[in-house]
Formats: structure tokens, C-alpha cells, sequence
């Protein structure tokens, strides 16, 4: 065979994966998934996160906020991608990493949120033996104390955490360090380094009359905990809940599930500089929670000891603040009140860091632990690192598990006696922006809808209010990606400028300038592959079902086939409307089928059959999928004039051009019953033909 | 360009029949632009006689290559020593390559893959049509940019003739009328009264009639 050269262009990452905090192999799942390999999709998601299920929920996702789809009508639903995976494989098929050979080292891992369980189950992979102190009585953290079990059911994060622990990771609840036990205690029993993963547990106060006399008034954190519990809280009739993050809304929608009437969010700035997640918002507001904006509170009022109504002003928004959202101004003569008997005060939180900080340097102000930089994580005390939110505020999930996977790295370098890894920024994460040309040319494509309780039944009860994706809707889902980086790669050693590309791309993504010199934008390119298929030299290759990638899948697939004669090699375009039982029915009702399954049919090039055919196959057909279902159907139009010619040169070749078909799909279902009969009926009758 | 075509398969079977190990060896210019000699066609092409021998129950390898250009020297020279393991060479190039390959390699068997059909350009993917023959004596800057030589079944000079009808050729329906083409395009640019001086009887000396041709720049030879 011929050798190429080294496809020149850079490989990049995609925008989903440079915007996770742990660079999450996004693409690759999705992609998995897309093609019914879910084993292999978890597989992909749990080697770089140990709590998939967790963030499968509760993430902020902000690899959604990039997708390249989000240009063109909405993202990908990636998060409920990773719980469709996560949720439907935990027990049975993953097999867990096991953990590396043992150093001897023993580490402290101060908290058991989502940074100290990273750090715990990264530290545990590298050999080091881990012990988890946590002050509480369970583990979790604020996902077991702070997220209510609507969103997050204790179920799944107890699977989660188990599958960390069974690592071999040592627990001790209801210990809080910097009391019982000093952390120069740590080091004297035994424990090399320290790493403090406290979170952020103690509300900010509102520093506004009735705070701290009235009964009534209770702050975000200790509700929370409260709802978190068997025994829950009593809330009152009517709720003020003061704040406008993700803290405000879980306690909103809570006190509506503990029996209040009404639940008022209270918020000074407008909903557009709200910081909690857009659809956390949308859900309160479905389920009845209401909203004030722009209105912050004065004054709590009570009657007989107990809170009676909350005095408010309205604002208006000035200048843009330090944090670069506009801040808001009070306008004078607006005060109002309205009756409450109930106040939640979610304005934020601060770590309680206030037993360590005799020990290690905390912020004068918001008490955070302070460390010598985010990769290193280094406390001001030697072999004590911190990370999450008791370093940064309160955060994301996804970022206190970045935290813990980084501490590792950190300590376990400190433990080898080496330098911290220096770690490079992965760039800006910043997405391009695609040209209006080509989002204009880009086939839209539904995101899936999400299966969410009626609000009637949600607010009765603390039932998970979404449903898994079925596995249907998530395949269709994962098929709605676009492929970044993906796509064809050019080689311009070997490109002619013949200009085939760019007189053959559906979205106009290839150019030349006037000495031939061709440039495709990998960003930008969809991975269709026509012109990989049509370059007369082979000069672009796509990295998706690649050239190298089918003639593996044709030889691979017919040299394991159990197939009975005559075999017939069938290449279905995955973007068809069939499910996992239509593989079934077919492997079941037509066993002679090896089926490819393609991202597209018109990936199948004139070779590809000739391959079938060299590699034994009796027979070729090759299924498409319904052009409303197809991404590129000028293209793969293609196909059928390329099948022509294929045909042509087989009936040269002495093998009937009859055994090659091409059909589209039935509007259900993989493939037509009489099709593949008839074409084995004409392959048996042509054999005869020759015998005799 | 130079553009060319496969020969039929059936052709391509016979001629090669009995070589083994065969060598098909693509072109990378004019060949690959035609869709008939690039690497992609190269590995369709060796993978059908593959198929068409294991069919016809033949022995023989085949085996696949391709240079830039095979009406260079030095690149077919690259390929010295896989050609010398072999018993033949199918070429997938114009004729001038397939005759330089047998140039530099006398004792092998050099047989043509392609019908090396005429200068002309791409109207636009998978159509292509003629419009140069080579004449070695360009008069377009008389004809507004559009050869009679090239163009008309005639090789008329002074055209049109009685044949022209409705702006086609009477050969073809297909076929313009490359006469009327040259007084619409003279009509338009206001230079109609250039049709008035008369083309002298054409000098085809330099168009091959008198010998082969041969070009030789005292400048640029070693």
C-alpha cells in the first residue's frame, strides 16, 4: 500500500472540552454514544470524572454554553447525555479502575464535597493510601447538605461515593479538624500531606434590622441541611427567599415542597445578571416560585417575636460594578413591604475556615484558605493544599472536582519529592464564531426534549423532577453533533489544487487563493466527507469514520463474521429513524447481514464495496437514512451516482452489478425484509448460474 | 490541462492479464484532475483487478504507486526499484508519461491504463471540454478568445459554413458553433469589422505536419 505523509493540520480540542474545568473528553462520548457503544461512552466519561452521575445532574455544563450547535439553533444536551450514560451502565458492566501499586504514603483529605471525593479518589489511583474527615455525620458535602434530593437523589450520590470509597479509602465521619484534631495532629499521626476540601458552609449575613431577633429567619445553608434530612423543617405560609443564585432557587423550590403557599425570590439586580443556571430559573418559575427583581430588602418586620412581612425597596441598574455586572441603585420613595412569615437569606457563602486559621492564611474578609496558585494549590503550611470552594467561594461541581483532581497532581508530586507539574493553560476558551453563511447552510436539527415530573406532582415531593433520556432520544440527541476538529484534514504535500473540495463542499468551507493554496477551517468543517471521498490523491483524510477507519471496519467485520453464506456486508447510516431492537430484529431475522454502521452513507466510497467484495462479501447494500433525518442530503445524494458507477465496474469485473443495492431506510425500522431477500435470492440464482 | 479517461476495465483485464506482480502506477497532475490517475483511482483501479483475478481464479500481485508527474524523469526514476520488481507496469498516465516510463525502463512491460483525450478545461465538476489542439501558431487575439481551430468540426478559418444553424454545429445538437460564438463575442466588444480581413491558408507545419515536434531553449540546457 501506498504511505502517505503526516496530515499537517493541528489536531485542536473542541470548544466543550476546553470549557469543562476537568476537559472532559465531551466529543468522544457524544460520539460513542451516537453509535450505540454506551460501555464505551461511560468508559470515557468516568476516566476523567469520578462523579458522573452527580454532574450528569447538577452541573452548570458549561461545555453546552460553547457547543458549536449553539450557533446554530441550540447545544447539544450534554449533561443529560453524560446521566443517560452514567445512569443506565453504573452497576453492572463498568469495571472500576483499580488503584495503583501502594507508596506508602498516607494522605489527610479534610472534606468529603466534590473536591475532597476527586482529590480522595485521584490520590487512591496513584498508590497513595487516603483517609476522609468530615465534620458531618455523612459524606457528600454540600452535595449531600446543600442540593436537594429533587435535583440530586441521595441514592445516586451514595452509589457514587461508594465506588470512590471501595478504592480502599479510609472514613472517619462527625470528626472536625482544626478542633478534635489540629492539623499539625495530621502530620504527627503519620499523614504526609493535607488536603483541605472544607467548602463553603457559613452564610453571608444581610446585616439588616430583624435579622437576629426575629423567629423566622433562617439562613440558606442550615434550611438546606434541613431539607437534606429525614425530619424536615417547617416553613412558613408565605416565603421570602433573599438571593439570586442556585442556593436561592434550591431553597425556593424547596420550602414549596415543605407545604408553603407562596415563595417570593427576592433579588436586587435584574434576571438577565442573575447568577443562578438559566434552566434552575425556568423551573422555579414553573413550579409557581415568584420572582422579584430589582428589589432589595430594608428591613424584617415582626410581630410577637416572629416575622411578619419583609420591607423592601425597589432599584434601578447603574454602572457596571468590579464584577463587571451593573449594580443597583435604590430608587428613592420606593419602599414597600409584603407579609412573610418565613425569611431565607441565600446571599452567599463563605468556608468556615475559622478552626484552621491559626494554622493556615485565610482571606481577611470572605475567610477563604489562600493558596500559592490553581495548579499547585500549595497552603501557606507545608504539605497542607486546599482547593473547591473553601479556596475559590462557592463554585460548580464541576470546578471543586477540577480542584480535587488538581490537588492530586499537586501532592502526589510533593510526595515523589518533585517540583509541581507545571501545568499550561489550555488557551482561551473563547468558541469561534461560525459565519452566517455556513449557519445558514447547516441542516437544524430539534434538541431533545427533557422528561420532567408535571409541576403539580413535583411540588407534593422531593421525587427527582427529570427523567433519564431514553435511549432513542439520546442517540438522536449525540447525533446532533457537529463534529469539531473532527472533520477533513488537509495535506498540502500532496494536494494538487485540483479544487475538487472546494467545488464539492455542501457548507462552502474550503477556499483557495489564486496560486491554488487550499484551507480548510478545521473549526468550521462538519466532518461530511464528501471531499475526502472525491479528492483524486488522497490528500484530506476526515478523522471521523476515517479512510483508514472503514477498511478496518469492512476487513475487521468480515474476517471475525459467523455470517452463513451468502455473506452480505450492509452499511446503514446511523442517522437513520431505527432503534436498538431494529439492530435486534436484524441480527435475529437476517443473519447473513454484517452491518457497518456509517456517520453517513455517503462515507461509503466505490473502494469500500470493492473491499467488501475483495474481503469475501457475496453481496453490498447500503442503507440510508431519510433526508429529514440527514444532516448533508445533497451529499449524500452523491451516493447514489457513485453506486452507479461501482455497479458499472462490477458487472466488468465478473460479478453481477445486481449484488450491490442501495435503498433507503423504511420510515421505522433499519431495513426492508423483501430487500434483502430479494437480494439474496439474486446472489444464490447468480451462483447457480456460474455452477452450471 | 491534459485531461484523460480510464480505459474500460474489460481492456484494462486483457492487457494486463498474466503480469504478476503488476504495478499501477497513478499520475498526480493532469491524470488525478481528470479523476483517472490520481492515488484514489490508483487504489480502485489495483483493487478491481484484485477482485477480477481472484474471480477468474488468476494468481498475482498487484501492487499500488504513484509519482507527481510521469513525464519527468526524475520522478519516475524515484520508483527504480519497485518497477524493477515487477513484471509490468500499468500506467494511469497521458501518453507522454506511459512513453517516458518505457523510455527509462527499457526491458519492462509498460501498458497504457488511460485514453489520453485532449487540452482543455473544467466547465465545472466531472465536465470537461476541449479548447486548444496544439497548433503552434495561437491566433486568438483575432478570434475573440475563441479557437476555430480547437472548436470547429472543420478547422474552419473563415467560418462560418452552411452547417451553422440556430447557433450549433450541424455534427450535434450539442455542439456550438464556435463561429457564431466568435461574432456574438465580436458583436458584443464592437469589433465585428475584424472578421473583414480573410485568415491566409494556415501553415500546419508547426501542428505536428511536418514531424514530430521537439522544443529545444538554448537558455536554460545543460
Amino acid at each position: 500500500m501506498m504511505t502517505g505523509n503526516e496530515l499537517s493540520t493541528e489536531i485542536k480540542y473542541p470548544p466543550c472540552k476546553l470549557a469543562c474545568p476537568i476537559q472532559t473528553d465531551v466529543r468522544e462520548y457524544v460520539q460513542l454514544i451516537a453509535e450505540r457503544r454506551f460501555e464505551e461512552a461511560f468508559a470515557t466519561i468516568r476516566k476523567q470524572n469520578p462523579l458522573p452521575r452527580v454532574c450528569g445532574r447538577i452541573c452548570t455544563h458549561p461545555c453546552e454554553t460553547a457547543c458549536k450547535r449553539g450557533q446554530v439553533e441550540e447545544p447539544i444536551a450534554i449533561a443529560a447525555l453524560k446521566r443517560f450514560a452514567s445512569d443506565g451502565l453504573w452497576r453492572d458492566q463498568y469495571e472500576a479502575a483499580l488503584p495503583g501499586k501502594s507508596t506508602g504514603h498516607k494522605v489527610a483529605v479534610v472534606g468529603s464535597g466534590p473536591a475532597g471525593l476527586a482529590a480522595a479518589h485521584d490520590l487512591a489511583l496513584l498508590g497513595h493510601g487516603v483517609t476522609i474527615f468530615e465534620a458531618l455525620p455523612v459524606l457528600g458535602g454540600m452535595l449531600r447538605v446543600g442540593v436537594p434530593e429533587y435535583r440530586l437523589p441521595n441514592d445516586v450520590l451514595d452509589e457514587e461515593i461508594h465506588t470512590i470509597v471501595d478504592l480502599g479509602i479510609e472514613v472517619k465521619t462527625g470528626v472536625r479538624i482544626g478542633k478534635e484534631i489540629k492539623l499539625t495532629d495530621l502530620f504527627e499521626q503519620g499523614y504526609k500531606a493535607v488536603f483541605m476540601g472544607i467548602g463553603a458552609h457559613r452564610d453571608r449575613k444581610l446585616h439588616i434590622a430583624g435579622e437576629d431577633k426575629l423567629k423566622g429567619v433562617v439562613s440558606a445553608v442550615s434550611f438546606l441541611r434541613g431539607v437534606n434530612q429525614a425530619e424536615k423543617p417547617r416553613v412558613g405560609v408565605r416565603v421570602a427567599v433573599i438571593g439570586g443564585g442556585n442556593t436561592a432557587i434550591d431553597s425556593a423550590r424547596s420550602a414549596l415542597r415543605l407545604g408553603a403557599e407562596g415563595v417570593h425570590i427576592v433579588y436586587r439586580r435584574s434576571r438577565e445578571e442573575m447568577p443562578a443556571a438559566k434552566e434552575e430559573i425556568e423551573e422555579a418559575a414553573h413550579e409557581g416560585v415568584q420572582m422579584s427583581y430589582l428589589t432589595s430588602p430594608l428591613e424584617i418586620l415582626g410581630r410577637d417575636g416572629k416575622v411578619s412581612a419583609l420591607k423592601c425597596i425597589k432599584n434601578e441598574l447603574g454602572d457596571p460594578d468590579d464584577s463587571g455586572r451593573r449594580s443597583p441603585k435604590p430608587v428613592p420613595g420606593s419602599e414597600f413591604s409584603f407579609d412573610v412569615d418565613m425569611v431565607i437569606a441565600a446571599i452567599g457563602q463563605a468556608p468556615d475556615s475559622s478552626l484552621v486559621a491559626e494554622e493556615i492564611e485565610v482571606t481577611e474578609r470572605r475567610k477563604r484558605i489562600i493558596v500559592d496558585g490553581p495548579y499547585t494549590l500549595v497552603t501557606t503550611q507545608p504539605g497542607v493544599f486546599a482547593g473547591g470552594d473553601a479556596v475559590t467561594g462557592p463554585a460548580t461541581v464541576v470546578e471543586a472536582i477540577s480542584a480535587g483532581k488538581r490537588a492530586a497532581i499537586s501532592i502526589d508530586s510533593y510526595l515523589r519529592g518533585e517540583s509541581p507539574a507545571t501545568v499550561e493553560s489550555a488557551g482561551p476558551t473563547e468558541t469561534e464564531r461560525l459565519s452566517s453563511v455556513i449557519i445558514e447552510k447547516t441542516t437544524k436539527f430539534e434538541r431533545c426534549l427533557k422528561t420532567s415530573l408535571p409541576a403539580d406532582n413535583r411540588v407534593k415531593g422531593f421525587d427527582e423532577v427529570e427523567a433519564v433520556l431514553s435511549e432513542d432520544v439520546a442517540v438522536k440527541e449525540a447525533l446532533r453533533c457537529l463534529h469539531c476538529f473532527l472533520g477533513a484534514r488537509l495535506d498540502k504535500e500532496k494536494c494538487i489544487s485540483c479544487l475538487t473540495c472546494v467545488r464539492v463542499c455542501p457548507l462552502g468551507i474550503p477556499t483557495t487563493n489564486k496560486m491554488g493554496e487550499i484551507t480548510i477551517d478545521p473549526f468550521a468543517c462538519q466532518a461530511c466527507g464528501t471531499c475526502a471521498l472525491e479528492c483524486p490523491v488522497r490528500a484530506i483524510d476526515i478523522s471521523l469514520d476515517s479512510r483508514a477507519q472503514m477498511a478496518q471496519k469492512i476487513e475487521k467485520g468480515m474476517a471475525e463474521s459467523h455470517q452463513p453464506d451468502p455473506v452480505i456486508v450492509g452499511f446503514f447510516d446511523l442517522h437513520g429513524n431505527f432503534g436498538s431492537s431494529d439492530m435486534e430484529r436484524l441480527r435475529q431475522g437476517h443473519p447473513n447481514v454484517l452491518p457497518v454502521m456509517v456517520f453517513g452513507l455517503r462515507r461509503v466510497d466505490t473502494f469500500d464495496v470493492l473491499k467488501a467484495f475483495e474481503c469475501g462479501a457475496d453481496g453490498v447494500f447500503l442503507a440510508g437514512c431519510a433526508p429529514d433525518t440527514d444532516p448533508f442530503p445533497e451529499a449524500t445524494d452523491r451516493v447514489k451516482r457513485r453506486m452507479a458507477h461501482a455497479r458499472t465496474l462490477l458487472d466488468a469485473l465478473g460479478i453481477d452489478g445486481a449484488r450491490l443495492e442501495v435503498c433507503d431506510m423504511p420510515e421505522q425500522g433499519i431495513v426492508d425484509k423483501e430487500l434483502i431477500d430479494g437480494l439474496i435470492q439474486r446472489i444464490k440464482e447468480a451462483g447457480q448460474a456460474r455452477s452450471e | 490541462m491534459i485531461t484523460l479517461e480510464q480505459k474500460k476495465f474489460q481492456e484494462i483485464e486483457k492487457m494486463t492479464k498474466g503480469y504478476n506482480p503488476l504495478l499501477v502506477l497513478g499520475c498526480e497532475t493532469c491524470a488525478a484532475m481528470s479523476f483517472a490517475g490520481g492515488q484514489q483511482q490508483v487504489a480502485e483501479l489495483a483493487s478491481a483487478i484484485r477482485i477480477a483475478r481472484k474471480t477468474s481464479g488468476q494468481e498475482g500481485e498487484v501492487l499500488e504507486d504513484a509519482v507527481a508527474r510521469q513525464c519527468e524523469p526524475e520522478f519516475v526514476d524515484l520508483i527504480a526499484d519497485k518497477v524493477g520488481g515487477c513484471d509490468a507496469v500499468l500506467s494511469i498516465a497521458c501518453g507522454a508519461g506511459v512513453q517516458l516510463f518505457a523510455e527509462r525502463f527499457q526491458d519492462k512491460v509498460i501498458l497504457p491504463g488511460c485514453n489520453t483525450t485532449f487540452l482543455g478545461v473544467t466547465e465545472e465538476l466531472g465536465v470537461w471540454s476541449e479548447r486548444c489542439a496544439g497548433c503552434g501558431n495561437c491566433i486568438l487575439d483575432k478570434t475573440a478568445g475563441l479557437c476555430p481551430i480547437a472548436r470547429c468540426s472543420k478547422q474552419l478559418l473563415n467560418g462560418p459554413c452552411g452547417g451553422s444553424m440556430n447557433g450549433k454545429c450541424e455534427i450535434s445538437k450539442e455542439v456550438d458553433c464556435v463561429w457564431q460564438l466568435i461574432i456574438d463575442r465580436l458583436t458584443r466588444l464592437n469589433r465585428l469589422e475584424m472578421l473583414e480581413e480573410i485568415f491566409p491558408v494556415k501553415d500546419w507545419s508547426p501542428a505536428g505536419h511536418g514531424g514530430p515536434r521537439k522544443m529545444v531553449r538554448e537558455d536554460l540546457k545543460s
